[in-house]
């Protein structure tokens, strides 16, 4: 009741939303699912920047290596050299806690939203009866508990498969036994999601399919430019991010050779604003 | 009052954060470590708005980094 009180509102808007995709004709399974498809796409633009700084990364992947062997004893001390390499090179990290924070409200909503349901479902048990709540023909009553039948053990093997498979995508450049950790929680966690509604489950099975499905696209578009071992070649490291960085400098330094100093340190102000502008 | 604080993020880390998927942060640190020590260094309530306020720094538009709960500029 606690937790419930200050997502009310949410719970509202989720429950409109739902509503609303039903009242267009879709059954209310399908609703879930198209609802998981309107919270990841508002999530997509997070997904364009994430490719480009994954792109970025993938440029700088000798030198990271390489700070990687050298304080493989120490993570605390790893973790802080990536990140000072980050800054100098102008790398932004991906990953984010708020955009996945966000999501917790909405998983949430949808579990007290689906309660909801479960003790008095729109149209009664007539509407039950009817069907109302099935999915794809296999699933009953997407109310129920995951246990209630045998399809929700198919949607919990869906499920767990597609929460480790997401695990491994979103985790880049997670250390390797928190990785596990990740991966074996959610089979730990079996025995809590029976009780969840199947709704629920099917919730989660979709924003994990999606993020599967992202995980191997943004592959795609992500070349495989970094030459192993080698230093990598200062091409890539300034094209994708300060490209204006390259042309002032011969169109300033050339006419600062000929005129006098005061004009020189006229110039390079103006380089320095040049460069904020196109940072932002 | 100040160990409610860093069992509750034990608490996230052990149910919640699998489901999230949150498997990498943008600051050394990790959010729920900065936590951690801003609960441990200031207390449950300056720690709580320390966390939360570092939650709404680590959004896609900020630069990351390293920042510790210890060189914290709110409370001073």
């Amino acid at each position: 009741m606690i937790v419930a009180s200050p997502l009310q509102p949410l719970e509202d808007l989720l429950r409109h939303v739902l509503n609303a995709l039903h009242s267009v004709g879709l059954p209310w399974a399908w609703s879930i699912v198209g609802l998981t498809i309107i919270v990841r796409m508002l999530l997509v633009p997070l997904t364009v920047k994430q490719i480009h700084s994954m792109q970025n990364m993938q440029a700088h992947a000798p030198q990271m290596k390489e700070i990687q062997r050298k304080y493989k004893g120490d993570r605390t001390k790893l973790n802080e050299e990536l990140m000072k390499f980050y800054k100098e090179n102008n790398i932004n990290p991906a990953a984010s806690c708020l955009p996945l924070l966000a999501q917790l409200p909405v998983f949430i909503g949808l579990f007290y939203t689906l309660r909801h349901f479960a003790k008095n479902p729109p149209g009664g048990q007539a509407a039950i009866d009817r069907g109302d709540f099935s999915w794809l023909h296999f699933v009953p009553d997407i109310t129920k508990h995951a246990n209630s039948h045998w399809s929700g053990y198919v949607l919990l093997t869906i499920y767990v498969l597609s929460q480790v498979a997401s695990t491994y995508f979103m985790s880049g450049t997670m250390q390797k036994s928190q990785r596990y950790l990740m991966m074996i929680l959610p089979i730990a966690f079996i025995p809590f999601i029976l009780r969840f509604p199947t709704g629920l489950v099917l919730y989660w099975m979709t924003t994990n399919l999606w993020t599967v499905g992202q995980g191997l696209i943004t592959r795609r578009l992500i070349p495989k430019v970094a030459p192993p071992g080698g230093p990598s070649p200062s091409g890539p490291k300034r094209s994708s991010r300060t490209p204006p960085k390259e042309p002032p400098p011969p169109d300033a330094v050339e006419p600062a050779a000929e005129v006098p100093a005061p004009k020189q340190s006229n110039a390079q102000p103006r380089r320095v604003k040049r460069k904020k502008k196109a940072r932002r | 009052m100040r160990y409610m604080g860093v069992a509750a993020v034990w608490a996230y880390r052990f149910t919640l954060a699998p489901f999230l998927g949150v498997g990498q942060c943008k600051y050394h640190p990790s959010c729920s470590q900065y936590a951690i020590d801003a609960y441990k260094e200031f207390g449950f309530f300056k720690g709580t708005l320390l966390a939360g306020w570092r939650l709404l720094r680590c959004n896609p538009w900020s630069r990351g980094g390293v920042d510790y709960a210890r060189d914290q500029r709110v409370f001073k």
